[in-house]
């Protein structure tokens, strides 16, 4: 069985009582307690600024246990993506912010899509899936 | 120290594939400066395959500015010590569906914060699972 396992710590010191939480998962195919996600897609690419792309170029199968990181690494601040899923703004990641987070594919208009702005965004992104559908040559 | 998110991610799924580990700090947009407001660390019992708002954007205490840098960290703790990795909770945007954390899943994502851009979580059963969920944004 392929292992692909994500970790996370949070700490802030925004309370008085300092938060500290730490988080591990082993990232399984949907349903399943004993089979992990077996294929990837992992690419960095520059988006321009304007104009909205799809991050992922192959679409995975709908509703099944897809995980997808991305980071923007762009070293200026005021660079950010809007990260777009069915055309619900689901927010930004500015210069330095990454996210991880469960992506099911629901439908084919369930892409996820980045906007860039401010400037050439150089973007990170890792998909874990467990297949996709390929398009024919 | 500020709010600081570090994911550390291995797989062999691909010979190749050297691992990811990346640190972030929470800033305000377009800024150096450190995220200044947080709901606070919270839980919720689900026990209904219903949607159910876990953040109601226009109801909270203080009002979120609406399209910055906020982001939101959501696990799946399971119940009583049992974590079902075979079942999940979707969890949605103004109900659109995001994704669905399995038992032990979490997931940090970015939020408008927009009044309509509610987060929602939809257990796949009816069995009882935890969801806790903590919110870093900016005040309006």
């Amino acid at each position: 069985m392929a292992t692909t396992t994500a970790a996370v710590t949070l700490t802030s010191d925004l309370l008085s009582d300092n938060m500290s939480v730490s988080a591990s998962t082993t990232c399984m195919k949907a349903g399943t307690t004993a089979d992990g996600l077996d294929q990837m897609e992992y690419g960095y690419v520059d988006i321009a600024s304007g104009t909205a792309y799809d991050i992922i170029g192959n679409t995975p199968t709908a509703s099944k246990a897809s995980k997808l990181y991305v980071k923007n690494h762009s070293t200026d601040e005021t660079y950010y993506i809007s990260v777009v899923l069915d055309a619900q703004a689901i927010g930004r990641l500015y210069g330095g912010d990454w996210m991880f987070i469960p992506a099911n594919f629901h439908d084919a208009n369930a892409d996820v899509e980045i906007t860039a702005t401010g400037g050439t965004n150089k973007i990170e992104y890792a998909l874990f899936h467990e297949g996709t559908v390929l398009v024919a040559s | 120290m500020a709010t600081k998110a570090t994911i550390s991610i291995s797989s062999d799924i691909a010979s190749g594939f050297g691992g990811i580990s990346e640190e972030m700090t929470l800033t305000q947009a377009g800024t150096l400066t450190d995220i200044d407001s947080t709901t606070g660390f919270q839980i919720r019992k689900l026990a209904a395959a219903s949607e159910v708002d876990l953040i109601t954007m226009a109801n909270e205490l203080v009002e979120p500015e609406d399209s910055q840098a906020a982001k939101i960290f959501i696990r799946n703790i399971g119940y009583r010590d049992v974590i079902d990795k075979s079942v999940g909770v979707t969890i949605g945007v103004n109900s659109e569906p995001i994704g669905k954390l399995y038992g032990g899943d979490w997931m940090m994502m970015p939020l408008t914060t927009i009044d309509a851009d509610d987060v929602t979580a939809t257990p796949e059963t009816a069995d009882t699972v935890v969801i806790e969920y903590v919110m870093f944004y900016e005040e309006a």
